[in-house]
C-alpha cells in the first residue's frame, strides 16, 4: 500500500511535469518571421499557456519550458489557407460533404458535417497549415455558410475559431436546362433571395414589435441564414472567374451594402484600382490559372505583383477551381510563382499569413508572431517560399502536433517492406 | 539542271529535315550539365542544331550568334513524359482497345497551350492518348516546335509507345454503359485478349511473309487488321508501352504481363504507389513517371505519398516527374523543388527528374537530357538556379533556335498584352 502511494506521487510529479511542460516553450535559434514588424535573426518565441508571451531577441528559458532548437531555419505564423473544404472530404467511405443540392443553400452550415479525423486536416498542418476556412461549398448562386476552424483537435466544438464566418455566393453558378441557366440569371436569383431576405427580417422584427399590422410568419432557415449578409456582420464572398462574374459581384456589393470578398482566379487586374479605393479584399486564386490565348504567358504570375502595387488587401488560395482539401498544403506555390514574377518576398508572406487573417476577421488571435496572439507556428529548415524548405514542428494553440499524416504511415510500413525484400534478392 | 541549283535544293532540303536547327552560344551562365556537375561562368556552343561544345574555357567559332547569359542559369531543355497538350482529341472512348489510333494525327502545332508550356522551360514531350481505354493510343514524342510542320515537331528516330491504362478509368468508362470492363478483371481480360489475337495475326503475317520469301507462288496475304497491326508491332518491339497505373498490385500485374508477352514496358505513368512495389519496377527496369504531391482526387490515389521518392531512389528506379496537365507543365522545375521538401536527395538528382531520367524513359538519352556535346541544342535559361522557388525560365531554345524570351513574350515588357 504504501509502496503503491510512493509510485503514485511519482507518477503525479511526472504528469504535473509533463502537463507543466506543455504549458511553457520556447523556440529559439531561428529567424523569427514576425510578420507584423521586421524579422529576427536569431531570435525567440516564448510560448505559453496557448498564447505567444514573448518575442524577442534574447529571451531566457523559464523553469520547466520545453526548448525547441530551430536549428537555424525560420520561425513563421501558421499558414491560413482562407478557401477550403477541410473537415468536409475524407477517406474513401467518409464521403464528401460539399455542395448541397439546389441553387440557394445559404442555410448549409459546414459545422454540421465537418469531420475532425479528414486525413486532408493532417497532411495540410504538417506542411504549416495551421487555419483554414471551411466552406460547405462553392457550386451553387447561393452556395451556404463557412466557418474558421484550428487545425488542431479531436472534436470539432474544440477546432472552431469562428462560426457562421461568411457566406458563400458563386457569381458563375449557372445550371444547364434549368435557372438560372445564363450569368444574368445569377445575379437575378441572388438578387431575388437578398430581397426576400430583406422583406423577412422586416416582416420578422415587426412580428416581434408585436405590430398589430404584422402577417404571421413561417419561419425560413434559408432566409434566416441571410440576414447576417444584410447587416453586415458577416462577409460575402463572390467566387468568380472572368471579367463578367466580377462585374456582377461588384454590382451586388455595391446594390445590397455588403461586405464583400472576391474569391477571383481571373481577370482582376482592371478592377484592381476600384477594390483598393472601395477596400474590397480578394482571395486571389487565379496565380496558376492558364492565362487565355491572347494574354502573355506569365499575366497570372505577375498580378499578385500588380495588387500589391495597388494597394489591394489579398491572399492566396492554392486552388483555383474552389475549395481544395487535398493539396492546402500547396498554398506557397502561387506565392513563390508570384515573388519569381515581381512580389516582394514580404508582400508574399503576408498574403500566406496576416492577409487571410485580415480578410476572416481573426487577425487579432492569428497571422502574426506578436504577444497575446494565439501560438499558432510552425519552424522551417529554409524560407517558406522555397518550396524544398521542410516544415520540422508545428505548433497549434499552443500545443506541438505530431509529424504524421496518412502518407508518412504509409512511408513508415512501405520502406521496411521494400528494404527487406531488396535484401532477400 | 545545274549543279548549283541541285546543290541549293540540297541544302533547302537539310534545312527542312534539320528542323530550323541554328547555330547558337550562350555565354557566361552558370551551366548545368545534369550529367557532369555545374560549370560556373560556362559556355555552351550549338551548331547546326547539335552541341558542340560545353566548357567554361571554349571557343565560339566565328559566325555563331552568342547570347550573354551571365548570371543566369543554363540547363538542358525540360522533358515532360506525360503530357495530353498540343492535340485535337484525345480519347478515342468508344472501345476498351483501340490501338490503331495514332495521336500524331491530331496534333496541333499552333496550340497556344505549346507557348505557354515553352514559358516553363519544357523542349521535348510525350503528348498522349487518354485512359479510357485499356488500350489506347499511340503517343507521340514531338520538340515544342510551336507552328512548324507536324513532321518537323514529331522526333524521328525514336520507337512511339503505346498508352495503355489499368484501374478505375477504364472500368468507369465502360462499366457506365453496361459493357466489358467494369472490374479489374476485365481490364485484364481485355488486355490479353488483345494480345493473344495478335500472337495469332503476327504468326499468319510470318508465315506469309517466310513463304513469299521463299519463292511460293499463288499467295493470298492475310487480311489487314488496323487494330492488330499496332499490337504485332508492339509484338516485335516496334512500339513500346507506357501504361497508367494507380496501385501497386496493378503496377505488379502489367509488368508481369509485359514479361509474358514481350512487350517493352517502358513508363509506369502516375504510378501513385509505385513506392510500395519500388523493388519490383527497379529489377523491371521501367520508368516511373508521376506526380509528386497529387493525392486523393479519386479512391485509387488515395496512397499517394511525397515521401515515396527516398523508397524508390534507393531501390533504384528511373524516377521521372511529369504533368499530365497543360498547367502544371508550366512549372515542372517547381514540382521537383518539393521533392527536396520531402526526401533527402541531391539536387542534380531531382533535376535528372525532369530531364535526363524523362530522356531515358522516352528511349532518347542520346539525343537529349544533358548539355553534352553530340546532343540536340535543347535549353531552359533561368534567372536563378531552377530548383530555386523565385526562379523564373527566361528563354527556352530548340535546337540553337530561341523559342521563348522573357524579354519579349512577359507582360511586364512594353507591347505586352495585360
Amino acid at each position: 500500500m504504501k509502496k503503491h502511494a510512493v509510485w503514485g506521487f511519482i507518477l503525479f510529479l511526472l504528469t504535473a511535469g509533463v502537463i507543466f511542460s506543455q504549458g511553457t516553450i520556447l523556440i529559439k535559434n531561428g529567424t523569427v518571421v514576425t510578420v507584423s514588424g521586421s524579422s529576427l535573426r536569431n531570435g525567440c518565441v516564448l510560448i505559453r499557456d496557448g498564447k505567444i508571451a514573448d518575442v524577442g531577441k534574447d529571451i531566457s528559458a523559464p523553469a520547466g519550458a520545453r526548448i525547441i532548437d530551430a536549428g537555424g531555419g525560420f520561425i513563421y505564423p501558421g499558414m491560413i489557407a482562407p478557401f477550403t473544404a477541410l473537415g468536409l472530404t475524407g477517406y474513401p467511405g467518409a464521403g464528401n460533404d460539399t455542395n448541397e443540392t439546389g441553387t440557394s443553400t445559404p442555410h448549409m452550415d459546414p459545422f454540421d458535417a465537418f469531420n475532425p479525423e479528414d486525413e486532408c486536416i493532417e497532411v495540410a498542418r504538417i506542411d504549416g497549415i495551421t487555419t483554414a476556412l471551411t466552406v460547405s461549398g462553392s457550386r451553387n448562386a447561393l452556395s451556404g455558410g463557412a466557418l474558421v476552424m484550428n487545425l488542431k483537435g479531436d472534436l470539432a466544438d474544440d477546432m472552431v475559431m469562428k462560426k457562421h464566418a461568411a457566406m458563400v455566393f458563386n457569381m458563375g453558378a449557372k445550371v444547364s436546362g434549368k435557372y438560372p441557366s445564363t450569368l444574368p440569371g445569377v445575379n437575378a436569383l441572388i438578387r431575388d433571395k437578398l430581397n426576400q431576405a430583406r422583406r423577412y427580417a422586416d416582416r420578422t422584427s415587426r412580428s416581434l414589435k408585436k405590430d398589430k399590422n404584422a402577417e404571421p410568419i413561417a419561419r425560413s432557415l434559408e432566409m434566416e441564414a441571410l440576414i447576417p449578409v444584410l447587416e453586415k456582420k458577416i462577409p460575402a464572398i463572390f467566387v468568380t472567374m472572368n471579367e463578367v462574374t466580377i462585374r456582377g459581384a461588384l454590382r451586388i456589393i455595391d446594390e445590397y451594402d455588403l461586405k464583400g470578398i472576391l474569391f477571383a482566379n481571373g481577370g482582376i487586374l482592371k478592377y484592381a484600382d476600384r477594390l483598393a479605393a472601395e477596400k474590397i479584399p480578394v482571395i486571389w486564386s487565379g496565380t496558376m490559372t492558364i492565362p487565355r490565348r491572347w494574354e502573355a504567358y506569365d499575366l497570372n504570375y505577375h498580378t499578385a505583383a500588380v495588387l500589391q502595387k495597388k494597394g489591394v488587401l489579398f491572399a492566396f488560395n492554392e486552388s483555383a477551381g474552389g475549395p481544395g482539401s487535398r493539396n492546402v498544403r500547396r498554398q506557397p506555390v502561387p506565392a513563390a510563382m508570384s515573388v519569381a514574377h515581381g512580389l516582394s518576398e514580404d508582400a508574399a508572406v503576408k498574403a500566406l499569413t496576416i492577409n487571410p487573417a485580415r480578410i476572416l476577421g481573426i487577425s487579432d488571435r492569428v497571422g502574426s508572431l506578436e504577444k497575446g496572439k494565439a501560438a499558432d507556428i510552425f519552424i522551417c529548415s529554409g524560407n517558406i517560399l522555397q518550396l524544398s524548405s521542410k516544415v520540422t514542428a508545428v505548433i497549434i494553440n499552443g500545443k506541438e502536433i505530431p509529424m504524421t499524416s496518412v502518407q508518412t504511415r504509409l512511408r513508415d510500413k512501405f520502406a521496411p517492406l521494400v528494404r527487406e525484400r531488396r535484401a532477400r534478392k | 539542271m545545274s549543279k548549283k541549283l541541285i546543290s541549293l535544293l540540297v541544302v533547302i532540303g537539310l534545312c527542312a529535315v534539320s528542323g530550323g536547327a541554328q547555330d547558337l552560344a550562350l555565354k557566361g551562365g552558370t551551366v548545368i550539365t545534369v550529367s557532369k556537375g555545374e560549370i560556373p561562368k560556362g559556355t555552351v556552343v550549338i551548331q547546326k542544331g547539335r552541341i558542340t561544345a560545353v566548357g567554361s574555357d571554349v571557343a565560339i567559332p566565328s559566325g555563331v550568334k552568342v547570347i550573354d547569359v551571365s548570371g543566369k542559369y543554363v540547363m538542358p531543355g525540360l522533358i515532360d513524359s506525360h503530357s495530353h497538350i498540343a492535340l485535337a482529341d484525345i480519347n478515342e472512348a468508344t472501345d476498351p482497345v483501340t490501338p490503331q489510333i495514332w495521336m500524331w494525327e491530331a496534333l496541333e502545332p499552333d496550340s497556344d497551350a505549346i507557348r505557354k508550356t515553352l514559358a516553363g522551360g519544357v523542349t521535348t514531350i510525350k503528348t498522349m492518348h487518354g485512359s479510357a481505354n485499356v488500350i489506347g493510343g499511340v503517343n507521340v514524342t514531338i520538340k515544342l516546335k510551336y507552328g512548324a510542320p507536324v513532321e518537323e515537331m514529331m522526333v524521328q528516330g525514336v520507337r512511339q509507345q503505346l498508352k495503355m491504362a489499368l484501374g478505375e478509368n477504364p472500368k468507369r468508362v465502360y462499366g457506365s454503359k453496361g459493357r466489358s470492363p467494369s472490374t479489374r478483371m476485365g481490364n485484364a481480360h481485355s488486355a490479353r485478349k488483345a494480345f493473344i489475337e495478335a500472337q495469332e495475326y503476327k504468326a499468319k503475317w510470318d508465315k506469309y511473309e517466310k513463304e513469299r520469301s521463299e519463292g511460293k507462288k499463288d499467295l493470298t496475304p492475310p487480311k489487314k487488321d488496323l487494330k492488330l497491326e499496332t499490337l504485332k508491332m508492339v509484338l516485335e518491339k516496334k512500339i513500346s508501352v507506357d501504361c497508367h497505373t494507380y496501385r501497386a498490385d496493378e503496377i505488379v500485374w502489367i509488368i508481369n504481363f509485359c514479361r509474358e508477352f514481350g512487350i517493352d514496358l517502358l513508363q509506369l505513368s502516375h504510378c501513385v504507389d509505385g513506392y510500395k512495389v519500388a523493388d519490383v519496377i527497379a529489377e523491371a527496369g521501367v520508368s516511373f513517371g508521376g506526380w509528386v504531391d497529387w493525392w486523393g482526387f479519386k479512391e485509387e490515389s488515395y496512397d499517394g505519398c511525397p515521401f515515396g521518392f527516398t523508397i524508390m531512389n534507393d531501390a533504384g528506379v528511373n524516377i521521372v516527374i511529369n504533368s499530365d496537365s497543360a498547367d502544371e507543365g508550366r512549372y515542372l522545375y517547381m514540382n521537383a523543388a518539393k521533392v527536396l521538401k520531402y526526401n533527402e536527395l541531391t539536387q542534380n538528382e531531382v533535376l535528372k527528374m525532369i530531364t535526363l531520367n524523362a530522356a531515358v524513359s522516352l528511349e532518347m538519352e542520346d539525343r537529349v537530357g544533358s548539355l553534352d556535346v553530340g546532343k540536340d541544342g535543347d535549353i531552359a535559361v533561368f534567372d536563378k538556379h531552377p530548383l530555386d522557388s523565385t526562379t523564373k525560365c527566361v528563354m527556352t531554345i530548340i535546337e540553337g533556335r530561341v523559342y521563348f524570351d522573357h524579354a519579349e513574350e512577359s507582360v511586364t515588357v512594353e507591347g505586352g498584352a495585360q
